[in-house]
């Protein structure tokens, strides 16, 4: 039904009431993330009136007791506070439900109660259904709403799931998740979030690039020389993610979906218009042209992969990663990669992006740094010294979102000395007003069929391709590259130095 | 400017300078003080005619700056004085960035008066951050400063159409500023008040049963506090533009309630608007939209930090508050800058606004040389 008082109000699609099924819902995303995201949008008025939520999970819990934990969590965490009156209006709309996944008349009575809750509403509702549970029950919950038969979009009301990542371990499993998904949403109504497409930087990544004219003609090999990607983390397995990361790795946690998304807004071409599939498909060709690390030789020339010993982070004293809890002491789970990709296009033949993720690192910082290529042999870069370091554009997502520009600029005085200088730019510096937490604008995106910020099959199975090679060579292979070693709170092993130092290049300093 | 001694312009507006050293002094300023982050986005002009104004202005662009980072320039001009003298004070403003570091904007104070205001744009406008845009809050009723030597410098001119004594006249020089200067963007303050009811209002209406009774409805009242008229107004210029509602009788029916306007809904129905002014009211206190199947209402007490929405269709009832804006002066401007883009939903409603205000536009505005 069309809105008229919608229309020229916001500059974004309009997100449409609906009710939102949690699974998974007294896990930490649900009351760390989901939850106070939903609340902030309450706060700003960006939540649309009616929408319901039903938190889906095996424990016995009433409403009461089901609000009352999240409100606990709420008032930590909220980025805009925690006001009584709003909460107490919000949590009116939550309810919980009892089931096991694995349970079908669970999602009967899921099923009633969401047709009882489209009564109320005067017929039919949009349904969002949340996967935010263990990864290893994807397939009953999806299997089961399709049992349920509330997967079903009905004449013009929706059913549309979000699912969280993990998405797959690997290519094998992440087709057969796919096919699970489609057997029961359309590749439309499915949304496979990242939360780092929901940081403010990364989608600031296409506005810098094509909606500044200065950028744009120098964004290829002629004046590139490389680009860094880089996720430093100052934490090891805190809180108990040892398990988890264990049989991971930060090649699947983080490499396989944040960052390879990162790399293919940074290296796309510029999409024919901004629909979610017009930047997915520039998004996806990148995906396709990365060169193939498919054989162990390979693997060993262009990624490092290591684990940290016993250091000092932050001034305290940590423990090794197979020492931590819940790791195994001979674990050959890697907690720092290093790779050199090649994009085998037009625009980017000769030019390596190196991509780096990392434990137990000196500090927490995500960024994307663009490095120029230096300005010819001749005039400033003739004198004795030279030109003192190329242009470098930097595109900080986390924890101070921004982008800064290195320039050379001569040192005041009668002598030609050269420095380099930074111009900076920070949103809390010039924005006063917070950024909004990723899930915020994800979850409204959503609700408004926007899944331009979302990855699609072809991206998600595109990217597996590529990490698979270099899974297939380090646990497969009669010899696999070696695992090396960093003590933590360092940047990572020296081979991560020598991937880059035999092209001449070297890590940027964070 | 006789009724406030020098130390409390002083005390709000800081260091008085001489007109000719204010770039100099804003570098010592700034050499002062090596731990802060000088931060601007916007060249941020406050322009009062009303005597003291300039010092609560200041108290306005330190609210702005928290969110805003800028180059604030407050002007006050006093035009009956017969001593022609212009004066500067600068300073800054200073907020904690995320708890971490101090982001400080500069603001350069101007008070012209008697034959000195002629020389407001020279003066004034040299002290413009470069390549950054002119925002310009005029205060009060336009005035023979408002000309196209003015206009033509400003980006975006925010006024607020509640403070006018003859709207019709004051929008019409306005028309005319955009007519010869097509990049001027003209921002309501009176237009801003309403826009979390907009939004509220919007919100309920995404609800179907809401959206399928809209061209059914048989009355819309609003509700405003006397000296917002003109939100009222707005308000229902709103509605029309965006439902195709048609007028069915010329004119405004008075009565003790308020303004009371016929319409037609592209479906038929015939539609009683009332636009009540009540003393006891926020500024705007409430928008609802009833039918014999559907109640719809956004409601805001006078003071009140929430909006309520309500909206009543049989058993489907939806019920939820909302924060809303204070009714502070520079808190509206602060949404109005938040929101950028180019206003294209005011300007959209501005026809069927004048129309509502009656009569054709007439610039009565004098011009004089700034």
């Amino acid at each position: 039904m069309n809105n008229p008082f919608r229309k020229d109000l916001e500059s974004r699609s309009r997100p449409e009431a609906c009710t939102v099924v949690i699974f998974g819902a007294t896990g930490d995303l649900t009351h760390r993330k989901l939850i106070p995201a939903l609340y902030n949008l309450q706060v700003e008025g960006a939540l649309p009136a009616g929408v319901k939520i039903i938190g889906f999970a095996r424990r016995d819990k009433s409403d009461e007791e089901f609000c009352r934990g999240l409100e606990e969590v709420n008032k930590k965490v909220s980025r805009s506070g925690h006001d009584d009156s709003i909460w107490e209006d919000y949590a009116e709309n939550i309810h919980y439900h009892q089931s096991e996944f694995q349970d079908a008349s669970g999602y009967q009575r899921l099923a009633e109660r969401l047709d009882e809750i489209d009564r109320e509403r005067g017929g039919n509702g949009h349904r969002l259904f949340y996967i935010a549970s263990a990864p290893e029950y994807f397939d009953d919950i999806l299997e089961n709403l399709k049992k349920a038969g509330i997967n079903r979009n009905k004449k013009g009301f929706w059913s549309r799931v979000i699912v969280e990542k993990p998405f797959g371990t690997d290519l094998p499993t992440a087709k057969h998740l796919n096919q699970v998904v489609s057997k029961t949403f359309r590749e439309r109504d499915t949304y496979r979030i990242d939360h780092y497409l929901g940081k403010e930087t990364a989608q600031n990544i296409m506005v810098l690039r094509f909606a500044n004219a200065i950028f744009e003609p120098l964004w290829n090999n002629r004046c590139i020389e490389q680009i860094q990607i880089t996720c430093s983390e100052n934490l090891g397995m805190e809180g108990g993610r040892g398990a988890y990361y264990d049989s991971a790795g930060a090649m699947r946690d983080m490499v396989q979906n944040h960052l390879l998304q990162l790399l293919s807004l940074v290296a796309m071409e510029p999409p024919t218009d901004l629909s979610a599939d017009g930047v997915r498909d520039e998004k996806v060709k990148v995906l396709r042209s990365l060169r193939q690390w498919d054989t162990p030789e390979l693997v060993a020339d262009n990624v490092v992969r290591a684990q940290y010993i016993a250091g000092h982070v932050d001034g305290e004293n940590v423990v090794g990663y197979r020492e931590e809890d819940r790791v195994d002491p001979e674990s050959m789970t890697e907690s720092y990669v290093a790779l050199r990709v090649l994009v085998d296009t037009w625009r980017w033949s000769g030019v390596p992006f190196y991509v780096r993720m990392g434990k137990q690192l000196p500090k927490k910082a995500t960024e994307i740094s663009i490095h120029f290529k230096e300005p010819p042999t001749v005039l400033f870069n003739a004198l004795s010294g030279g030109v003192p370091g190329g242009n470098v554009l930097v595109m900080r997502i986390q924890p101070d979102e921004g982008i800064s520009l290195r320039m050379v600029s001569k040192i005041p005085g009668s002598s030609l000395r050269m420095e380099p200088v930074k111009m900076d730019f920070h949103y809390a510096t010039s924005f006063g007003k917070g950024s909004p937490e990723a899930y915020e604008r994800l979850l409204l995106d959503s609700m408004a069929g926007d899944a331009t910020l979302f990855a699609r099959r072809d991206e998600v199975e595109e990217a597996w391709k590529f990490i698979d090679h270099i899974h297939h060579a380090w646990h497969q292979s009669k010899l696999p590259p070696v695992m090396s070693e960093y003590v933590a709170g360092t940047w990572g092993p020296k081979e991560a130095d020598d991937l880059l130092g035999k092209n001449g290049h070297k890590w940027r300093r964070l | 400017m006789s009724d406030y001694a020098d130390n409390d312009y002083a005390m709000a507006l800081g260091k008085e300078v001489a007109i000719a050293d204010v770039d100099k002094e804003l570098h010592l300023l700034w050499e002062e003080d090596k731990a802060s982050t000088n931060a601007s986005l916007i060249n941020l002009a406050v322009y009062s005619e009303q005597k003291g104004a300039i010092i609560k202005n200041s108290e306005h662009v330190q609210i702005i700056t928290r969110e805003h980072a800028c180059r604030a320039i407050l002007i006050g001009i006093d035009r009956n004085n017969p001593d022609a003298s212009i004066r500067a004070w600068i300073t800054a403003h200073c907020h904690l960035s995320h708890g971490r570091k101090s982001v400080c904007c500069e603001q350069i104070a101007f008070q012209l008066t008697g034959k000195s205001t002629g020389r407001l744009r020279n003066t004034v406008f040299s002290h413009l951050n470069s390549d950054l845009p002119l925002v310009f809050w005029w205060q009060g009723e336009l005035s023979s400063l408002f000309s196209e030597r003015l206009y033509s410098l400003i980006d975006r001119f925010i006024f607020d159409s509640s403070e006018w004594a003859n709207p019709l006249e004051s929008y019409g020089c306005i028309g005319e500023a955009m007519q010869s200067e097509h990049s001027l963007l003209p921002m309501d303050i009176e237009w801003t008040r309403s826009s979390q009811i907009r939004m509220a209002v919007a919100g309920l209406f995404d609800d179907p049963m809401a959206a399928s009774a809209l061209q059914h409805m048989s009355e819309l009242r609003v509700v405003v506090h006397p000296k917002h008229r003109m939100a009222g107004l707005q308000l229902l210029a709103w509605v029309i533009q965006r439902t195709g509602w048609k007028q069915s009788k010329e004119l405004p029916l008075g009565s003790d309630n308020g303004d009371i306007y016929h319409y037609e809904t592209t479906e038929g129905s015939d539609v009683v608007v009332t636009i009540v002014s009540d003393p006891l009211s926020a500024p705007v206190g409430m928008m609802e939209f009833k039918c014999a199947r559907c109640e719809v209402r956004v409601t805001r007490d006078a003071g009140s930090p929430y909006i309520r929405q309500e909206l009543h269709a049989g058993v489907h009832q939806i019920e939820r508050c909302t924060p809303s804006n204070s009714d502070d002066s520079a808190d509206l401007v602060m949404n109005q800058l938040s929101r950028g883009g180019n206003n294209s939903l005011y300007r959209a409603v501005m026809p069927d606004f004048l129309k509502l205000l009656g009569g054709e536009l007439n610039c009565g505005c004098e011009v004089e040389d700034v």
